[in-house]
């Protein structure tokens, strides 16, 4: 554990600790541009440059090993010339086309120019060098040569972690640029990382491009829903809208990175949403309040086991749906309803696409949840046989399909139910025969825990209340069960998780606290 | 006067095995091999080789570099990718004298533990690699390469790999790129060649020269060679002049001798009539001399006393009528070219410089572009992976501090006084 | 068509490889070869190279753009490279980069119509010695004047 001092303030680091990230742990930010604490070491860019004592030359933070009792000041004029001088030699070809870039906002350009830069160009406009612009490349990417500055994070992206290599520096000397070798795209299920690790806006998103300035967006952590693997992501909203998902640092789950089909997945928090309580009498559907929805689902429910005994009654978990709610779900079929049909079904569109990195073949973020909850895919198969033999009287549906029926089949499936209730985001087949739809909020409008294929319990906050008039499952499964009597008091999602760690072995002594932003593993599954 | 390498450079047939030996050729292997391979590293040690590709590292000192285990097996790569402008020696070594080199390579694999050996050749020279292949070939066929050399048990492979043009690749760790298939980019140090070089082997570079001096040191002992120089500087180097000379071309001359003997003896003098205006000593990186100030030995200490250096011996001389804007003009662009485009300040100073300079002969100067390139000089100094930032610094700053009224000339009057031609 | 070595080159590929520990060191010696046979490196030879020795045509790409003896575009039957740094310009390369591209009609860079010349400046060729320099494919000529560069095209038209 070498101590030194970094601008006068002494610091202890783990031996083999660089200087850059040493200065980061006492909140001093060297300037950098090629390094990555998820590649390897580069040291092109020469912006993180600091005095070492006894080194004549200045030293590359990045690469320069803390070593006992070394001095290192990263705040002299000669360190601030040195950084000067390098953000003009990357700005002389640059295009300064921040008006129409989507980086602006969030482009390492602009950032330190404004902290160390500040400078008038010294350069003749016409001796710029110009290159290709917009060049779709492949994948979810957009390639502007001109605008880059060769730092190569997407290059050690594509040779370390993807392992193909699409990218690669051609030529060289100022006429250096990055491409793909003609009638070879991006071929890897990672490329939107390469708009992330781009510290400028060479590299943008295909899908992102023009469709909003990065300042108006803010941001809720989140856990992509869009499979068992749980990538740690940042959801980025205006008002009620997702614009994006960027990955989250969590190096238990997804290091800094996330998969292609992933970062679509926000769609869905978007389009063909059910924003209001709807009930289907005589075959039309009519919006309703939530009190009348409520009142009417409960009276049925009640009817139906007070005519034809619990065993009529049905209840369809999704694994899509967070711990909190399937936590209670479980507790409603199993206490209030007190019916044994009770099981999940799961999302299996997709699942033919998976890998050994973070794509997972299950393409639902909380199916060990479900397992660990008492919640089996089995038990569905059962109940639907008994939905198809007539037995169900009344049949609750969580989610938005039912495993992956097509329109048909589930068409035909719930015409044998007199009575469906849905919870849940999305129009579709289910919410179409549904006699009663309860719109629920997405991961993204409220908070709760998923439990991911390797039983890491994480969480995810609420960026904005929920669209419409959806509601947090915990409100509707709450208010459901309460007026069947149970006299339910829970307070948010934290009080539900608090019950579940008390109740649920898995799920022992854990807490939100406890979980933090990177989650814990439940207990019994390592 | 003691030659250490040229000596029977003017015999056609030196370049083969059969009148290498004969004329004494791999006795020195024969005797290094009954030495204790310490010893040899010793000796090279006190005969104050200092490396001939440029920077003048102390050779044996570079060899204790290499990790004490021989767990690793270690790699030596010998630098044949001479590029400097203005040096054109080791070119000389490997037509005349290739087995000078193969001898220098076995005893130095043989003291350093070494079973491999690559010698990266300038993609240019074709005909150069030919012959240091056929000499390699004749090398094994006589039992001084391959298993078991002259009986003493040890094997050595020499590999030939030829470059493909690209200057930067005579920095040790871009050569090693380049030899492992890579873009000749230099490498972030730490790690160094000698813990972690080719495939990942610890490895030491040599520069042609270097290592061809080895037998002769064997044979004679350090110090003898030491004493053919100068302190902390010993042996011959070979020296090469070029440019409008009455002879120019590779002198072996004692560490020290004199660049005004250099030029106007070695050499002859400037040829048909002209003066001397500038020198450039070690090759193009070198900073620049004026007429006046070449009384000076050609060692590496004497050249740094007065702000320029050894080098890889690359004399050019520059006659009076030269434009020195065109001359630095065309170093820039050649420093523009040849920059692997890697990091920020070389990548864009280099550019940058080379247009400045292009603008300001073109008679297109600006009144504050003199002061531009200095300022975009103390960018680019000692803030890059390699030294080719520094190599294209040197003679920039230099031309300008010395011939400041040129430039100034150009701007000033619009155009080049010397009508815009050598 | 798509591109393949011929048998004797495909051998001295395999000798190639022989020579390295691994397959990414035979890269340069490989299109070095692929040069020789195809004339120069074009996509189909760079994606031939590419499959031979099991790399990305990007990366293969990367590497052939790096140094500049790799021709990406076709190059005529001879390659005229004159040297222009510093020894040579002391030397007048600059008047022989002109009497060339006169006496050929191209300007450097360019190759004549009927394929037999292409004319290149080139940087330091490491025979300042003997300035001006040219390169024609494999070989020097060195001490260069007009008189004897014309004898040289002479014997090449």
């Amino acid at each position: 554990m070498p101590n030194f001092t970094i601008n006068g303030v002494a610091v202890t680091v783990p031996q083999g600790t660089t200087i850059l990230e040493a200065a980061k742990t006492v909140g001093i930010e060297i300037p950098h541009y090629c390094y990555h604490p998820k590649l390897s070491i580069a040291g092109n860019c020469r912006m993180c440059l600091v005095e070492v004592e006894k080194f004549p030359k200045l030293q590359i933070a990045c690469n320069t090993v803390v070593t006992e009792g070394m001095v290192v000041k990263s705040n002299t004029e000669k360190v601030r010339q040195a950084v000067t001088g390098v953000l003009e030699f990357l700005l002389i070809h640059h295009p300064i086309d921040c008006p129409i870039c989507d980086q602006a906002g969030e482009c390492g350009l602009q950032v330190y120019y404004m902290k160390y830069g500040l400078h008038k160009s010294r350069h003749a406009l016409e001796d710029k060098v110009h290159k290709k612009k917009v060049q779709d490349i492949g994948g979810q990417i957009i390639l502007d040569a001109e605008r880059c500055i060769l730092c190569s994070r997407c290059i050690r992206f594509l040779q370390e972690v993807t392992h193909t290599s699409e990218l690669e520096f051609f030529q060289r000397a100022d006429h250096s640029e990055i491409s793909i070798f003609p009638g070879k795209p991006l071929n890897n299920n990672y490329t939107g990382n390469l708009a992330d690790i781009c510290p400028v806006g060479a590299l943008t998103s295909k899908d992102f491009r023009f469709r909003c300035r990065v300042w108006l967006l803010r941001g809720a952590k989140s856990i992509c829903p869009g499979c068992a693997n749980g990538c740690n992501v940042e959801a980025h909203f205006k008002g009620d809208i997702l614009y994006r998902f960027q990955p989250r640092q969590n190096d238990e789950v997804n290091q800094t990175w996330m998969c292609d089909p992933g970062r679509l997945e926000y769609k869905k928090a978007n389009e063909a949403r059910l924003l209001t309580p709807v009930v289907r009498e005589g075959g039309s559907p009519q919006a309703t309040s939530w009190e009348a929805v409520l009142s009417a689902v409960a009276f049925r429910l009640w009817e139906t086991v007070e005519k034809n005994g619990p065993e009529s009654v049905a209840v369809i978990a999704s694994p899509q749906f967070s711990n909190e709610e399937l936590y209670l779900t479980r507790k409603l079929a199993d206490e209030v309803l007190r019916t044994p049909n009770l099981g999940f079904s799961p999302r299996t569109l997709g699942n033919e696409v998976s890998d050994d990195f973070l794509i997972k073949p299950d393409k639902n973020p909380n199916t060990r949840g479900a397992r660990l909850l008492g919640i089996s895919e089995e038990k569905f198969e059962d109940i639907v046989g008994k939905i198809a033999g007539g037995k169900v009287k009344a049949l609750l549906v969580f989610g938005n399909s039912i495993a992956d029926f097509f329109e048909g089949e589930t068409e035909l499936l719930l015409a044998n139910v007199p009575f469906v209730v849905q919870v849940g985001t999305n129009e579709g087949a289910v919410s179409r025969a549904a006699h009663a739809v309860l719109p629920s909020a997405s991961f993204v409008e409220q908070g709760g825990t998923f439990t991911n294929h390797a039983g890491r319990v994480q969480r995810f906050w609420m960026g904005f209340p929920p669209r419409g008039k959806a509601r947090n499952g915990i409100e509707i499964i709450s208010g459901l069960a309460n007026r069947l009597g149970a006299g339910w008091k829970f307070a948010g999602e934290s009080s539900v998780f608090r019950a579940i760690a008390q109740s649920e072995g898995p799920f022992a002594g854990m807490s939100y606290e406890s979980l933090g932003e990177s989650g814990q593993v439940a207990g019994g599954t390592e | 006067m003691e030659l250490v390498l040229t000596t029977h450079f003017g015999n056609d047939r030196y370049r083969h095995v059969d009148t290498y030996v004969r004329l004494g050729g791999y006795a020195a292997l024969r005797k290094a091999i009954s030495m204790p391979k310490e010893e040899i590293v010793e000796e090279v040690k006190k005969a104050n080789l200092r490396g001939r590709g440029g920077a003048g590292f102390p050779a044996g000192v570079k060899w204790g570099f290499l990790p004490k285990d021989l767990s690793r097996p270690r790699i030596l790569v010998i630098n044949a990718d001479e590029g400097e402008p203005g040096t054109f020696k080791d070119r000389l070594i490997m037509s005349r004298g290739p087995h000078l080199m193969i001898e220098g390579i076995v005893i130095t694999c043989y003291a350093l533990t070494t079973h491999t050996c690559y010698i990266y050749i300038r993609g240019e020279f074709v005909r150069e690699a030919d012959i240091v292949q056929e000499a390699i070939d004749e090398a094994y066929a006589e039992g001084y390469l391959g298993r078991n050399i002259l009986g003493s048990g040890f094997d050595l492979d020499v590999t030939i790999h030829l470059g493909a043009g690209a200057y930067i690749c005579g920095e040790e760790t871009s050569l090693i790129n380049s030899l492992e298939g890579k873009r000749g980019w230099p490498r972030v140090k730490p790690p160094f060649p000698a813990s972690v070089g080719v495939f990942g082997q610890p490895t030491i570079v040599n520069n042609v020269e270097t290592i061809a001096d080895i037998p002769w040191i064997v044979t004679h002992g350090g110090e003898k060679f030491a004493s053919l120089g100068v302190e902390k500087d010993g042996g011959t180097r070979l020296i090469c002049v070029s440019g409008p000379v009455k002879k120019p071309g590779v002198y072996e001359l004692p560490v020290g001798t004199s660049l005004h003997s250099i030029i106007y003896e070695h050499a002859g003098g400037l040829r048909d009539g002209k003066t001397l205006k500038a020198v450039i000593p070690g090759g193009s990186s070198t900073p620049v001399l004026r007429a006046n100030e070449i009384d000076v030995p050609f060692d590496f200490e004497s050249l740094q006393k007065i702000g320029t250096m050894a080098g890889s011996g690359g004399v050019i001389v520059i006659p009076e009528g030269t434009c020195m804007v065109r001359s630095l003009s065309v170093l820039m662009n050649f420093y523009a070219h040849e920059s692997c485009g890697q990091c920020t300040p070389c990548r864009e100073g280099c550019g940058w410089l080379a247009r400045i300079l292009r603008r300001i002969e073109d008679g297109e100067g600006r009144e504050e572009d003199v002061e531009l390139i200095l300022g975009v000089c103390d960018n680019m100094l000692g803030r890059t992976i390699c030294p080719l930032a520094d190599a294209a610094v040197m003679p920039a700053q230099s031309f300008i501090w010395k011939f400041r009224e040129e430039f100034d000339q150009h701007i000033q009057e619009a155009k080049c006084p010397y009508g815009n031609r050598f | 068509m798509s591109l393949a070595f011929s048998e004797e080159a495909r051998a001295r590929f395999e000798k190639t490889l022989a020579r390295y520990p691994n397959r990414e060191a035979a890269i340069l010696p490989t299109l070095h070869l692929a040069q020789r046979e195809f004339g120069y490196l074009s996509d189909e030879a760079i994606q031939y190279v590419a499959d031979l020795l099991g790399f990305t045509p990007a990366y293969i790409e990367g590497v052939a753009t790096f140094y500049t003896m790799y021709n990406r575009k076709p190059v005529g039957k001879y390659h005229l490279q004159i040297c222009r740094n510093l020894s040579c310009s002391l030397m007048g390369a600059e008047h022989l980069i002109e009497h060339v591209a006169k006496r050929l009609g191209v300007k450097p860079g360019e190759t004549t119509a009927d394929g037999r010349f292409t004319l290149s400046t080139v940087e330091c060729l490491g025979s300042c010695g003997t300035a001006p320099v040219m390169q024609v494919n494999d070989d020097y000529y060195e001490s260069l004047s007009e008189e004897s560069i014309e004898g040289l095209l002479d014997r090449l038209l």
